[in-house]
């Protein structure tokens, strides 16, 4: 790839940023590369990360979601309190299995309503959000969980290897669930790129009814993308619970919000049509980076809120201005063309 | 270009707003949900009031929860310790509405009093006034300086509180070395008034004890951020040896990353606590200790307060007060206000006395 490509290129941006952003906390505190620091990060990156492969899907096909926090919140409750109840002592992939079922349906109704509504993705998904709360509150009546079922228990002790750091003598453990998201990072970066499905993806968010004349079939694409979100969301809600050691109701509040701005904050258009996986990982790297070093970088809490905005903000205006940038261009083409044919 | 940001823009504000509304919003599809959860816990039911005795409901924050359940006990007990008819009800989830709900019917109902824990104190205001005007005696709890009611029941004040905290603070730090106080949200007026009274009481008492420059951590009420928030700070400070939570996620929380990071044994996180959560962490000893307050015993303390009313002894009720409940043998009262002292430490050998 040559320079002038990489240049036009968000990801290169974002990358700029994140390098930046990790000296300056190396600086401040000396203690941004320390191998358990990183670690860390990478840890705190495995939930949002797996959500925010399968939400770049859903955004780059022109609809949004959601819901995706409340159907990991579901899936989270069902499967633990199943799980209690039934005594259940086998293998936890069962678990996972169950939540990624249970997930995808959740992602279906979504997808199906969608389709056939054709209502805006923003309102459906408001709607069924507040319908899995409702029935992991009413149905479940879950808020809290602090005892895991052993096979649970047992993967949350579990760590593939353990880095301790040299001088301060911190040491932090990999979660097998690490697999996970490299796994679904790989898978969505594949359908995206290398398959027809993936094409059309693109396609619909693009431009829906040339996607159509085209001949994708753009109500089985909605579908899918939404029944992958679920997917991914109910598997993310069962790693939480590894990673935490128990359930509580509260764990994934805000997320919708900090995922969509990290898929953005990566370069996928909110409109549809563009974004790759590699710039959505970075987006949700920058967003960590920046929600779980504001101490390292000597921020007050008062100020914690205001930093991260003004963050987002800046991420996010340099890849639309970037994007204003190049319509601009384009219009003008037009606007040439056109007078030309008048003149004609 | 510019319609495709002005849809950015209306996308994130309706999500914004909407979902504020949204947690909201889940309660309407379960009123028969609600209906489950209203249970009565006097041994005869509500026909029992036809013996002469009073009716007295007590009104609780959330049915599902442990805390409230615990709540639920004392009231079964006084039921059968007076004969009197108790029961308590409560939304089917934290939700003010279905609370003021819960409220409006049992008005409508031949109740003498009411034993309010109110979701959010304002929003019940005019509910209650309501039940004042047609004569039912009201108590709250847990709403300090509440006005709408013949008397509001803290379990304790919240300096002494704060104060308490410190101490065990201290205790398990050995009077020496950096700590840090984690807060649910700076606004949150009650861990705001613990924190500082705490804060106050270390500069006094423990000179040797020092705040680290960031103070007050946030953790939003969530378990896995006050973790997160814990271990940045232990990157930042390796020589931090205390952690003193206000929110009952705070402990377990900072007692977590403790753990992960291997310093177990050498920082300590003490502060408002329940055994089932912070349970694996007292085990551990990352939480020396925990501190609360038994639901079972102020929502005793507040049915007695309620009969004494009813009685007409309400001039009897002064600083001073034994109610002969654990923790409320002298009440402290300040006009419609008053404080118990019971607070209440739990620790790994108490721990499985308390179930909630």
């Amino acid at each position: 790839m040559d320079i002038k490509k990489i240049l036009k290129r968000n990801e290169f941006y974002v990358s700029i940023i994140i390098v930046a952003l990790a000296l300056l906390i190396q600086i401040k505190s000396g203690q941004f590369f320390t191998s358990n620091n990183i670690m860390d990060l990478v840890r705190s990156l495995i939930v949002p990360g797996m959500m925010a492969a399968g939400l770049f899907m859903v955004i780059a096909s022109g609809n949004i979601d959601v819901s995706f926090p409340y159907t990991a919140m579901l899936c989270m409750f069902g499967i633990t309190k199943l799980f209690q109840v039934i005594d259940y002592q086998g293998p936890v992939v069962l678990g996972f299995l169950l939540a990624a079922v249970i997930g995808a349906f959740l992602g279906l109704i979504n997808g199906v309503l969608a389709a056939w509504l054709k209502l805006p993705t923003l309102i459906i998904t408001l709607g069924t959000c507040a319908i899995y709360l409702g029935f992991t509150q009413g149905v479940l009546k879950s808020s809290v969980i602090s005892v895991l079922p052993d096979p649970l228990a047992d993967m949350a002790a579990h760590t593939l290897f353990t880095v301790r750091s040299a001088t301060t003598g911190l040491g932090s453990s990999m979660p097998i669930s690490i697999v996970m998201l490299i796994g679904t990072l790989l898978v969505v970066g594949f359908i995206m790129k290398y398959t027809m499905l993936g094409r059309g993806i693109y396609a619909v968010g693009g431009d829906p009814v040339a996607a159509e004349r085209v001949g994708f079939n753009v109500s089985a694409i909605r579908i899918f993308v939404f029944t992958f979100m679920g997917l991914i969301g109910g598997v993310t809600g069962l790693t939480q619970v590894t990673l935490s050691g128990m359930c509580q109701i509260n764990f994934f509040d805000g997320y919708e919000m900090t995922i969509i701005a990290a898929v953005v904050l990566g370069g996928a258009s909110i409109a549809g049509g563009s974004g790759t996986v590699f710039g959505t990982f970075l987006g949700v790297l920058l967003m960590k980076l920046i929600s779980n070093n504001l101490i390292l970088l000597g921020i007050p809490t008062n100020w914690s809120k205001l930093m991260t905005g003004v963050l987002i903000i800046a991420g996010v205006s340099a890849s639309a201005y970037k994007a204003v940038l190049s319509e601009k261009r384009v219009s003008g083409n037009i606007l040439k063309t056109g007078e030309k044919e008048a003149k004609q | 270009m510019k319609k495709r940001l002005l849809s950015i823009l209306l996308c994130t504000a309706m999500v914004a707003t909407t979902l504020a509304g949204c947690s909201g919003s889940g309660g309407s599809a379960e009123t028969s949900a609600e209906a489950n959860a209203e249970t009565d816990a006097s041994g005869g039911g509500e026909e029992a009031a036809s013996d002469g005795g009073y009716t007295i409901a007590t009104v609780v924050k959330d049915m599902s929860d442990p805390w409230n359940l615990r709540h639920e006990e004392g009231v079964k007990e006084f039921a059968e310790e007076t004969g009197l008819n108790c029961f308590v009800k409560g939304p089917s989830k934290t939700d003010s509405a279905e609370q003021i709900q819960v409220i409006e019917n049992l008005i409508e109902q031949d109740i003498d009093a009411l034993c309010v824990t109110p979701i959010d104190p304002e929003a019940c205001k005019p509910v209650l006034a309501k039940a004042r005007e047609k004569g039912i005696v009201v108590l709250t709890h847990e709403a300090e300086g509440f006005d709408e009611c013949d008397f509001d029941l803290e379990a304790f004040n919240n300096q002494e509180y704060g104060e308490a905290m410190m101490d065990e603070l201290a205790a398990a730090m050995g009077e020496e070395g950096k700590y840090v106080t984690m807060v649910a949200f700076l606004s949150s007026t009650s861990h705001n008034q613990w924190m500082d009274a705490a804060v106050a009481h270390q500069k006094e008492a423990y000179p040797n004890m020092e705040l680290i420059p960031e103070e007050r951590i946030e953790c939003e009420d969530n378990m896995d951020t006050a973790y997160n928030k814990a271990k940045e700070i232990i990157k930042k400070y390796p020589d931090i040896k205390g952690f003193l939570g206000a929110s009952s996620y705070d402990p377990p929380g900072a007692a977590k990353a403790i753990d992960e990071l291997g310093m177990t044994g050498q920082i300590y996180a003490v502060g408002t606590g329940v055994p089932s959560v912070s349970g694996p962490y007292l085990e551990s000893g990352s939480n020396p200790c925990v501190l609360c307050w038994d639901p079972a015993l102020s929502g005793k303390a507040m049915l007695k307060l309620a009969v004494m009313i009813l009685d007409g002894e309400k001039d009897q009720i002064k600083t001073g007060l034994d109610l002969g409940i654990e923790g409320y043998e002298n009440l402290n009262v300040n006009g419609t206000n008053i404080s118990g002292n019971a607070i209440l430490v739990i620790d790994k050998d108490n721990m499985a006395d308390y179930q909630f």
